[in-house]
């Protein structure tokens, strides 16, 4: 009998970490293995509430234990914000497709990361690090508003210390406990220490932090194939037949969300 | 060729309903809609045009149950399956889009193809032409030619019948009996009718001056920035009246309740009309203006389509044109996109 595609699988509420005060982690056990690749999405379901797209935060390989980090934003995400560990919430996917990591291999890497954008990457960080040795160069770029928004603080400050990774960060707006760069996050794309020309950038984040950051991107010499930008849009069914994530001749929800920009830069209100 | 008398065909619709449930054109006034047969009257009109709701209507349900609770049992309805008599040519080709959708691209809906696979379309030549037909600008005939069960041609007294499926031969000899070989005169009627809707479809088309889909290549990236979008759009009320009509648009929306401890996932139609359609939870929203929405539509209809599956999402019925209350005339948007 065919699969019904519209069915979530249940799934339990390990753990609700806080990020930051509109920010949360949710650690999450379907009772059916969800495999996704970095990158993919996952539809998470409130029962009677509805259901939202995220992208997973968390280490593919780590496959009994799902991590979604959440921005509270919107209706269904508010009821995300007040689930405790034990309630039972629904999972569909994973859908669309992710990264092409293996094409990554042999090349200079750079990720580039703003506000809530930072969840999938991380995930996308996770497996750069375990295939390390396969790149020649990994760079990792984090952007956002203040320093108390910022994801993952301590994940990051861990990751500052590897000697593998070329790594910098911006806030919009510093206070007195940070020390490092102010401004947005195309100010810490300048000489950057890597061959443009022929390397890989990974960009997510707010719709505006990527159309700067891809302007910015390609004025560095970075080739239009090689540039992988996550897609927000409005999906809803992941399956593309429900028509509300159409970008162009595309749906977000199972041609991307992961696009590289030649594919999409000629449609219009990729930005919006 | 097969030939049915008005009679027999009643007596077959009284059998079919053992096994579907049979929905037949019934005439109210000017226009015609669907009804559940229940026995011969004469409000039933098999032939002239189309009636007011779209066939897609008996393939995806306008509100349906997709999932309940956590159960991987797919929760089909438990009805009998249609019987739809009467199709129109133009309802059958929103099929090309419909089938694209949701049976034959990436993947697959259970809820459609269940229904594609048991209902039976029992369709039939149009008999006249309103006055917003213009399925001949789609490179439609009005009389079908493909994705039927059986075929009626009206010949007064009875029907011409041909079959266009395996289902179809099938019924023809289950029912055999009600059927007889037609005789040439009854087929050269069935050919001169057809002949003579042509015949009122492309006067329609050329009153309107409707132009034909061979010029339809990139009118929309051409008129992209046209001021038309805005002018088409003034009188444009939100009601989504020209999208829940089209036998073509297919956009739904996924929604949950809750009723004591159970829970149902229901699907119903949406309306890329409608303004929150694509926004993202954030509040960004690609088309927050009702012309940007307009615009769409028609991006979706003769620039999606025709790039992903190589047909034009418009099967020239003209229900849009009737249903839509600002009078937005989608020949009259076409004839502009096509002169620019």
């Amino acid at each position: 009998m065919m699969d019904n595609p519209y069915r979530p699988i249940r799934t339990e509420v390990l753990e609700v970490i806080t990020e930051t005060p509109t920010i949360k982690t949710l650690r999450l056990k379907p009772d059916e293995v969800i495999d996704f690749i970095a990158g993919q999405f996952i539809e998470l379901t409130i029962p009677g509430a509805g259901e939202a797209p995220f992208t997973p935060s968390s280490d593919p390989d780590k496959k009994d234990v799902m991590e979604v980090t959440i921005m509270k934003v919107g209706k269904v995400t508010e009821k995300i914000h007040q689930l405790k560990k034990g309630d039972i919430v629904g999972l569909r996917g994973p859908m669309g497709k992710g990264y092409p990591i293996d094409d990554f291999k042999g090349k200079e890497v750079l990720v580039v990361g703003g506000g809530c954008g930072l969840a999938p990457l991380r995930s996308l960080m996770y497996e750069l690090f375990k295939r390390r040795g396969e790149l020649k160069k990994l760079l990792f770029r984090g952007g956002c508003k203040t320093p108390q928004e910022f994801l993952y603080k301590s994940e990051i400050s861990q990751w500052q210390k590897k000697k593998d990774l070329d790594l910098a960060l911006t806030v919009d707006k510093g206070d007195e406990s940070w020390k490092g760069n102010v401004g947005v996050v195309t100010t810490i794309l300048e000489d950057l220490d890597m061959d443009c020309k022929n390397g890989i950038a990974v960009v997510c984040g707010p719709p505006i932090a990527m159309k700067f950051s891809t302007k910015k991107l390609l004025e560095l010499k970075f080739k239009e194939e090689n540039i992988y930008l996550s897609m927000e849009k409005n999906m809803s069914c992941g399956i593309g037949k429900c028509g509300h994530c159409r970008i162009g001749t595309y749906y977000a929800c199972k041609d991307g969300p992961v696009f590289s920009y030649d594919k999409i830069k000629n449609f219009h209100e990729i930005w919006d | 060729m097969q030939y049915i008398s008005n009679t027999n065909l009643f007596k077959l619709l009284d059998n079919l309903k053992n096994d579907y449930r049979v929905f037949v054109p019934v005439k109210k006034g000017e226009q015609r809609f669907y009804k559940a047969y229940t026995e011969a009257s004469d409000d039933i009109v098999i032939g002239e045009v189309r009636p007011f709701e779209p066939l897609k209507a008996f393939f995806s349900r306008s509100r349906e149950v997709v999932a309940t609770d956590f159960s991987a049992e797919v929760p089909h309805a438990k009805d009998k399956p249609f019987c739809i008599v009467g199709v129109k040519a133009c309802d059958l080709k929103g099929f090309k889009i419909q089938d694209h959708v949701f049976k034959d691209h990436d993947y697959q809906d259970p809820f459609y193809i269940k229904n594609r696979k048991d209902n039976l379309i029992i369709s039939a030549d149009c008999t006249c032409a309103i006055e917003t037909c213009f399925c001949l600008a789609l490179g439609i005939k009005p009389h079908p030619q493909e994705d039927f069960d059986i075929n009626l041609s009206a010949t007064g007294d009875g029907f011409v019948v041909e079959a266009g499926s395996e289902k179809g031969t099938k019924l023809i000899e289950q029912y055999v009996s009600l059927f007889q070989n037609a005789g040439n005169a009854q087929i050269n009627q069935k050919d001169k009718q057809r002949d003579s809707i042509i015949k009122e479809v492309e006067k329609n088309i050329k009153e309107n001056e409707v132009p034909d889909q061979e010029n339809f290549e990139n009118i929309i990236e051409k008129n992209y920035e046209s001021k038309m979008w805005e002018e088409e759009a003034k009188t444009c009320v939100e009601c989504g009246a020209c999208t829940i009509i089209c036998p073509t648009c297919h956009c739904f929306l996924l929604y949950d309740q809750k009723d004591e401890k159970k829970m149902a996932r229901f699907r119903i139609w949406d309306s890329c009309m409608i303004k929150d359609y694509a926004r993202v939870a954030g509040g960004a929203n690609p088309r927050p203006k009702l012309y940007m929405r307009l615009r769409n539509r028609f991006e979706k209809k003769f620039d999606f389509f025709p790039k992903v599956a190589q047909v034009y999402a418009c099967t020239g019925c003209g229900r849009c044109i009737s249903a839509c209350p600002a009078k937005i005339d989608i020949r009259k948007v076409l004839k502009q996109l096509v002169e620019k």
